[in-house]
């Protein structure tokens, strides 16, 4: 699959909610969307286009924007395909990917304390690897490395 | 009621809680707690330079050091827009091939002790020292071994290794009959463990699970020949696979892949004494050099005009598919290191294959998973 053939298949469904297809090394494509169009797009890729297997959904903090991206399988086409989409620094938020891919549970909660970034409708979105009521979000590039942080940590309850 | 496993737990095999939701002993609901070893490896990785992160990712698992080297490596070079010499990538991959059959070993290991079983806990220990003694042999370590390189590898193999690694992999290849013939021959550790924490392959893909555990119930898939990477596409291995996706099943599986690694490794190291050459790449960027810092006016200029780019890489780790995404915005240190864990997926389908069985199912079903929470707090 080339990024074409990802284009072609998906601009019908997502319209002008697509920003594009570029290539990326190793894949068959990157492609850009508007967070709003998520959940239309997780379930065209999925149902459509068979990356059945959510891998990973990461993020990046572009301190201007914040970028959040999926990585999805295919065992026909045996490919790569990256979803990426840019949230304003602001308030960044985008649909759940939970519903369409259940393997996105953990990688969502990971994001959300990691790089604050909201998933609505996601079915349990609480602390993975920090602490409950761990106040900040490390992989933020205003979260500096060399200054200790005061930590007030919530016991958790039983 | 809810019951806690962990976080010191004989089962656990690291630093996590496993909470189970009881009704006597039948298991409920369950709620894996992690992040009792969340160092923040990729936070860290944001402030090293590019061969800092390799020491960073030893610790990421520390029974299967090399292969997230490899994948971090892998990732890096493709977004520095380097390439290693064709010897490094064989080294690379024997490396990793070595390093799956210590994970394995030390799987089994640990699998077997969890179902009650001493003797066969002691020859595998024994079998993988023998797999760290070689790492030790070139490396000077024998768990973090810092040996991978941004366009290659540290250094050559010392004379004679070949025929060291051969004599390994012979008394390997005689020992496995033994690892089967003490389990799989045992009808106790059958009754124990047939039938025990099936995962369906519909729900291993709807919950991203991979490696050994996705194989075992059915599903021929492995990054190795989907999506080769390194030199696999030049090597002759099949893919182990099983059928029912059972504790027996993941067993199966991973004495299989162990059997392959040796195949691959002999073909690997038959490679490597027919062809000498370069293991480093020539005219790497100078500030690569992780120790040494900038040196004056012409280092500076190169790090300023280097070349943004991304890297994304998939390994097939002892424990499944890994990936590592590198953002490279051009300066001495990554821009954003991403990193998926096999492990980290296959625990948050705990629900799926621990959901109504007993609570004295828990050590083997999870001893079958491979647990390694280095990797999943990173």
């Amino acid at each position: 699959m080339q990024p074409d053939d990802l284009a072609k298949a998906l601009a019908p469904r997502l319209g002008d909610r697509l920003l594009g297809v570029e290539t990326f090394v190793g894949t068959a494509g990157r492609v850009r969307f508007r967070p709003e169009a998520a959940l239309d797009l997780f379930r065209a890729v999925r149902d459509e286009l068979g990356f059945r297997h959510l891998s990973m959904v990461g993020g990046i903090d572009w301190v201007d924007h914040r970028e959040v991206f999926y990585v999805a399988w295919s065992d026909d086409a045996r490919q790569y395909v990256i979803l990426s989409a840019d949230l304003p620094a602001d308030s960044p938020h985008i649909e759940s990917a939970t519903p369409v891919w259940e393997s996105a549970n953990w990688h969502e909660r990971e994001a959300w304390e990691l790089l604050d970034i909201g998933f609505d409708h996601h079915p349990d979105l609480r602390h993975l690897l920090m602490p409950d009521g761990y106040a900040f979000h490390p992989l933020l590039r205003s979260f500096k490395l060399h200054e200790p942080e005061e930590l007030e940590v919530k016991q958790r309850s039983v | 009621m809810w019951l806690n496993m962990g976080p010191q737990h004989p089962m656990t095999h690291g630093l996590w809680n496993l909470r189970v939701k009881i009704d006597g002993e039948m298991i409920l609901d369950c709620d894996p707690e992690m992040g009792y070893l969340h160092r923040g490896i990729e936070k860290i990785s944001e402030d090293r330079h590019y061969n800092e992160v390799i020491t960073l990712m030893d610790r990421c698992c520390y029974v299967a050091g090399f292969a997230w080297e490899h994948l971090y490596i892998v990732a890096a070079e493709q977004a520095l827009h380097l390439s290693p010499p064709e010897r490094a990538d064989y080294i690379r991959t024997m490396c990793e091939e070595f390093q799956r059959l210590g994970s394995h070993l030390m799987w089994y290991a640990a699998f077997v002790q969890d179902i009650g079983l001493m003797s066969p806990f002691l020859y595998a220990m024994r079998d993988r020292d023998l797999i760290l003694d070689l790492f030790q042999s070139y490396t000077g370590a024998r768990l973090t071994y810092e040996y991978m390189r941004v366009g290659g590898v540290r250094s050559d193999l010392p004379p004679g290794f070949g025929d060291r690694a051969r004599k390994v992999l012979d008394w390997l290849d005689q020992k496995f009959v033994d690892y089967d013939r003490l389990c799989l021959g045992s009808t106790i550790f059958r009754e124990r463990c047939d039938g025990l924490g099936v995962l369906s392959a519909r729900d291993c893909v709807a919950t991203g699970v991979t490696g050994p555990m996705l194989r075992s119930a059915g599903m021929k898939r492995d990054v190795r020949k989907d999506r080769p990477y390194s030199v696999y596409k030049q090597l002759d291995f099949d893919v182990a696979v099983a059928d029912g996706g059972d504790v027996t099943a993941r067993y199966l599986v991973r004495m299989e892949e162990m059997r392959q690694s040796v195949r691959i490794l002999r073909q690997v190291l038959d490679w490597l004494d027919h062809h000498p050459g370069p293991v480093l790449a020539e005219r790497l960027p100078r500030w690569l050099g992780a120790p040494y810092a900038p040196q004056g006016r012409e280092g500076y200029l190169l790090k300023r005009n280097y070349p943004k780019g991304v890297g994304f890489s998939s390994v097939e780790e002892p424990h499944g598919e890994a990936q590592a995404y590198v953002v490279n915005e051009g300066g001495e240190h990554p821009y954003r290191v991403k990193f998926r864990s096999p492990v980290f997926a296959n625990l948050s389908a705990a629900r799926h294959y621990l959901v109504g069985y007993h609570v004295a199912d828990i050590p083997p079903i999870m001893g079958s998973v491979d647990i390694c929470v280095g990797e999943v707090d990173r």
